[in-house]
């Protein structure tokens, strides 16, 4: 399986050289780091070459690295059928930049794009109905990214004298305790800090 | 009459022959119902009310699940003569069966207004009644009580079907502690 | 000259509270008489956050929300969790814990299939299958509560294994269920499969080719009730499955009928497994003896002093995942569930986006549904399986 998938890569490296930038395997599980100028081409591709059939996209999710350059990352994974393949398409974007939808491609990307674009705000130019999707009716922010609390700003209330549910700034008797566990006392790690050398000794 | 009814009223679980029976040397004896009798218009008010308590089916989370198998053959809720309602204006009760978000409050609270009076409220599960496991999320309401006034709270994540029952009873109790009417 | 004449579509909102929307969903359904023209489903009205509090918590208080995202079926969820911390972890359960694994996640299955197919019938106006699986959901959750002590969300599965091991004598009362269940099925079957009414409800309702299926995002019953021959149960096994003897179950039309059948035949294959597990169940420990994941036992902890910190430092700080990433996927009775688990290294997971199944399916019902009659839309609602915990997260 494993050989298959490096095969697979080098393929895909080698077809579409142009649009990516890179390719690896890890875990068993095959990466292609992606452009966003370039990623409609290689999702066509990806879905239309007879080497590849990834015809089913199963799944879009951002991920948020606020220390980055270009700060999120939309990771799409897709399924092969026929070869009984798993890849995954990962697109580096900025706050401010778009990624093409790729809702042409596979009409199933349409939620979940939405999904993207409410929990991170990542935006997909093209798409053709880019609303909020989980997150309430007029909700400010988005919630999945590092800066967002935990607890979020606001929370609601029914309100006997306006007869409705208000929103008010959140107000918790108890703040949510978070620990840090980095300090270096922590032993949970198969290599004790200070310790480094055990390994090299051993081998 | 008169000695007949505070034993009647002291004995808050009187069988429904009882009370006719009350009723009925009441209305045999004077011909009418006199305001002094208002107690034996309570017992037969919280007994008709405790006798077809009709909830809402509001299942929002996991704790709808348990409600279901409340409600199924085994522990048969059905036997308190609490038969499940689709719609709001012919519930008397509402369970809030699981978590309440913020993007549902406005509904359930519309649900609540639309239940005619006399309506209660079980909050059943830890999400609902304080949030619980969710209490810290930005999308959660800290219980539903924020929203709707309620009656009893059924502890437990998901409490168990037998938990719902006994919490059902609980509030049998609590509506034969109310007056029906206020004089 | 006739006047002329602007006929206007009536919009119809369907929930969020209403009896057969399975939950809390919204649909705004713009109508064209009786026929569905436009269906836009609002959903979100269960979003409790989940992903955001997994980052915020250690590996192991994680496990308990996959319980909570689908509801029906709560141990096939932990599976997938479990899955992809073992994979960045490196370790492999013994053989006695995936065994149990394999049997859990298929009895949960049948739980699953027992639900959602009363469901699809009281949907369409058959109330007695659900009273008659509810008495064997019942039997179900005994199982459940003898194995870790809760009748519904278990917490069962942990990275390394399963919390403990079974029971003395649950095998053989499993068993005897296991024995007695194909009955149920056919009673199920008496009623619904030939059925005029149900037939007349079901047959050629949301058909949907296998093309379509493919690039809707569809998995598990769905898709292979359109044609596709796709479990990853048989495609990548995870745990024991690649020990069992079972069949998948194909259906041809890719209708209402053919997920109930596909159901309904997914049931008994479940059944097979089931019986094999417990035939072929190994001995051995269920947890990994590695101590850094797995938490020392309790007579250890009263005589050593590193069991003791060991177990101390599990239960507040847990154990650390190397950085890596993974997508793992199990084949849960709604569909491809699966974690894209992102670690950085520490305690916590750094991302934890959740796959579920229904979300895909949910998204295709304006597809499915468009120039269907108003009430087929909720057969179709039944028949994908929704369960809001998991679509909203």
């Amino acid at each position: 399986m494993n050989q298959a998938l490096q095969d697979l890569g080098e393929y895909i490296a080698g077809r579409l050289s142009e649009e990516i930038d890179g390719q690896e395997v890890a875990y068993d599980e095959l990466m292609i780091a992606a452009r966003p100028d370039g990623l409609i081409k290689t999702m066509r591709f990806l879905r239309d070459d007879s080497q590849c059939l990834f015809k089913c996209l199963v799944d879009i999710c951002g991920v948020d690295y606020p220390d980055r350059e270009r700060r999120f990352e939309v990771v799409y994974n897709l399924v092969s059928v026929a070869h009984n393949q798993r890849i995954r398409v990962k697109v580096p974007v900025g706050e401010n930049e778009a990624v093409p939808s790729v809702t042409q491609v596979f009409p199933s990307a349409d939620w979940y794009e939405r999904e993207t674009w409410d929990l991170y705000g990542v935006y997909f130019s093209n798409h053709p109905d880019l609303r909020r999707i989980l997150t309430d009716y007029g909700f400010e922010g988005h919630p999945l990214r590092k800066d967002f609390p935990l607890t979020g700003h606001v929370e609601v209330r029914y309100d006997d004298e306006q007869q409705r549910v208000v929103y008010e700034p959140v107000h918790l008797t108890q703040e949510f305790r978070t620990f840090d566990f980095l300090s270096p006392w922590e032993g949970m790690t198969r290599q004790l800090p200070g310790d480094e050398k055990a390994e090299e000794a051993e081998s | 009459m008169s000695e007949s009814v505070p034993k009647l009223s002291a004995a808050a679980g009187a069988t429904p022959e009882d009370l006719t029976r009350a009723l009925d040397k009441e209305l045999n004896s004077k011909g009418f119902l006199l305001t002094s009798a208002a107690s034996v218009i309570n017992l037969a008010a919280n007994w008709a009310r405790t006798g077809s308590m009709w909830p809402m089916t509001f299942g929002l989370a996991c704790c709808a699940v348990e409600m279901i198998h409340a409600y199924m053959p085994r522990y048969d809720l059905d036997r308190f003569g609490v038969v499940v309602r689709g719609s709001p204006r012919q519930a008397d009760v509402m369970i809030v069966a699981g978590t309440l978000t913020n993007k549902m409050a406005p509904a359930l609270r519309k649900v609540y207004d639309q239940m005619a009076e006399p309506r209660w409220v079980v909050s059943m599960g830890s999400c609902a009644n304080g949030g619980g496991y969710y209490t810290y999320s930005y999308s959660v309401v800290r219980g539903c009580d924020r929203v709707v006034p309620v009656d009893i709270y059924v502890p437990g994540c998901p409490p168990t079907a037998e938990a719902l029952v006994y919490g059902i009873l609980q509030l049998q109790k609590k509506i034969r502690r109310t007056e029906a009417f206020i004089r | 000259m006739p006047a002329e004449t602007q006929i206007k579509n009536l919009t119809v909102n369907f929930g969020p509270q209403h009896p057969a929307a399975h939950g809390v969903l919204r649909m705004v359904m713009e109508m064209d008489g009786e026929v569905v023209e436009r269906l836009d489903p609002h959903i979100g009205l269960l979003h409790r956050g989940t992903e955001k509090l997994i980052e915020y918590k250690s590996y192991l208080q994680s496990i308990p929300y996959f319980d909570r995202l689908d509801y029906v079926s709560p141990m096939s969820l932990e599976h997938a969790f479990v899955l992809a911390a073992e994979k960045l972890l490196g370790i492999q359960p013994p053989p006695r814990g995936q065994y149990v694994r394999t049997l859990f996640a298929e009895i949960t299955r049948l739980t699953n299939h027992m639900f959602n197919v009363p469901a699809l019938a009281l949907d369409i106006g058959a109330m007695t299958p659900l009273l008659w699986a509810c008495e064997q959901r019942e039997i179900v959750m005994e199982f459940y509560e003898r194995v870790c002590g809760a009748r519904l969300h278990a917490a069962y599965f942990r990275v390394g294994g399963v919390h403990q091991d079974l029971p003395a004598g649950l095998a053989e009362d499993i068993m005897l269920w296991a024995e007695k269940l194909p009955a149920f099925i056919d009673d199920i079957e008496t009623l619904l499969s030939e059925n005029r009414i149900f037939k007349q409800r079901t047959v050629n309702i949301g058909s949907v080719s296998a093309e379509d299926a493919l690039a809707w995002g569809f998995s598990g019953p769905m898709l292979r009730a359109s044609g596709v021959p796709w479990d990853l149960r048989k495609a990548q096994p995870y745990d024991a499955y690649a020990d069992m003897d079972f069949d998948i179950p194909i259906g041809k039309h890719g209708d209402v009928y053919s997920r109930y059948m596909v159901r309904i035949a997914e049931m008994r294959q479940s059944l097979r497994i089931v019986k094999q597990a417990i035939e072929n169940m190994p001995d051995g420990p269920v947890m990994t003896e590695d101590g850094k994941v797995a938490p020392p036992k309790r007579s250890e902890m009263k005589s050593s002093m590193e069991a003791l910190i060991h177990h101390f430092k599990l239960y507040t700080e847990g154990f650390h995942v190397p950085a890596g990433e993974t997508y793992t996927a199990v084949e849960a009775p709604k569909g491809e569930f699966a974690v894209y688990l992102v670690s950085d290294g520490t305690n916590r997971p750094y991302r934890c986006k959740i796959r579920a199944p229904g979300f895909a399916h949910l998204q295709a019902m304006n597809f499915m549904c468009k120039g269907h009659m108003l009430a087929d839309s909720v057969s179709v609602l039944g028949s994908i399986d929704p369960v809001f915990g998991e679509i909203d997260r």
